[in-house]
């Protein structure tokens, strides 16, 4: 759009010259009969900012698998697990190549969460050893971590929070597990997890819900509420809920990912008002 | 609220769609051309024609194709499909059924 932009001011500037203006008149005046450069924006915006329900299904459905994963207490097979994983990387990586179409962020969220998950399990290593981890594996985990989110946030800030929506939340769950060697023994978290379930399915419907409503809904104030309000809302819940206390490097983390899910959409609200 | 605004903002789609349907055409023509048939009645900021033309072409109405000119420029023309046939005379119909409506309502009464 940009081009016919420039196309059409080209053609204003040279007919307004025809008519006797100088070339700086004339420029002047195509650029203001173009109107506010910020309605522009706006209307520009959304118009391309409405998603079709097939990319709003298609952006929900990473979230419509996990609750699927433990509605069906399929989470322990580990052949129905490897397919999704498989699934996420495969869909990830191609929505990464195809010019990252909207339906892609989710996704690309789940695709990290190997990432950050891994690192938790290391650092809950024993005897010093969850230290000698955080030094290697952190930094290069981290590194990861932020180029894609800046990749993101390029495109737009808010596609940055829609990727990582549900990190808070499968943060807040999984340390509810168990800290420190309780997740290690897998009899203990596998037994909270089993309780958990149909809490754990209602969060990840309520990601899904979310996610429609940012993909199809238009004006960005409205994309930002849909976005923002349940993901805090199930960390909270989830959070008061939980009759396990979070170590030293659980509220570290989760604060982490509160960070980095909620300052893109803290900054858009910022530049909005 | 500007009323003659608002109407023309609710007919804004219907207007590009009749103008293309014509002719193939282009963004700074479709503003000259509007005002000139309208004898200069409507006036719009030019900026946001181009949003209405990419919505117009999100719904698959119209279709926009870039022309190379003999001078070397390049210009982005639109053409009306098999859709936006069928959809302008859909909206062209309604509006004469509710213009002549208007008109019946508004018209003064003879004694």
């Amino acid at each position: 759009m940009a081009e016919e932009l420039y196309t059409h001011l080209q053609d204003k500037t040279r007919e307004l010259e025809k008519q006797g203006l100088s070339k700086e008149e004339a420029a002047r005046i195509a650029i203001q009969s173009l109107g506010s450069p910020e309605l522009i924006a706006q209307e520009i915006y959304e118009t391309h900012a409405q998603g079709s329900w097939r990319e709003a299904f298609f952006s929900a459905l990473p979230h419509f698998l996990v609750a699927l994963l433990f509605a069906s207490y399929y989470w322990q097979n580990v052949v129905f697990l490897s397919i999704i994983l498989t699934l996420t990387v495969s869909i990830a990586i191609y929505g990464w190549h195809k010019g990252k179409p909207i339906w892609l962020f989710p996704w690309l969220g789940y695709y990290l969460m190997p990432v950050v998950v891994t690192g938790i399990l290391l650092l809950n290593l024993p005897q010093g050893w969850g230290w000698m981890a955080a030094l290697i594996y952190i930094p290069l985990a981290l590194f990861a971590f932020i180029y894609i989110v800046r990749q993101t946030a390029r495109r737009d800030w808010l596609y940055a929070s829609l990727m990582l929506a549900p990190m808070p939340v499968i943060l807040a769950w999984f340390l509810t597990l168990g800290t420190g060697n309780e997740l290690l023994v897998s009899d203990i978290w596998i037994a909270r997890l089993q309780t958990k379930a149909p809490w754990i399915v209602i969060s990840f419907i309520a990601l899904a819900a979310a996610t429609i409503g940012f993909i199809r809904l238009k004006p960005r104030r409205y994309k930002i509420i849909s976005l923002s309000i349940p993901p805090l809302v199930i960390l909270l819940l989830v959070t008061l809920a939980s009759r396990v206390s979070i170590d030293f490097w659980g509220c570290l983390i989760l604060l982490f990912s509160l960070f980095a899910f909620a300052t893109p959409v803290w900054m858009e609200a910022r530049a909005q008002s | 609220m500007n009323y003659g605004r608002e109407l023309l903002k609710g007919n804004t789609d219907s207007l590009l769609l009749c103008l293309i349907s014509r002719e193939p055409t282009y963004g700074y023509q479709i503003v000259k051309e509007l005002e000139k048939r309208s004898n200069g009645y409507f006036q719009f900021k030019e900026g946001t024609l181009y949003p209405a033309l990419h919505r117009l072409e999100r719904d698959k109405l119209i279709e926009g194709k870039w022309q190379t000119l003999s001078n070397g420029q390049q210009r982005r023309y639109y053409y009306i499909t098999a859709k936006g046939q069928h959809v302008l005379a859909t909206r062209l119909a309604t509006w004469q059924d509710f213009s002549t409506a208007v008109s019946a309502v508004i018209k003064p009464e003879t004694i």
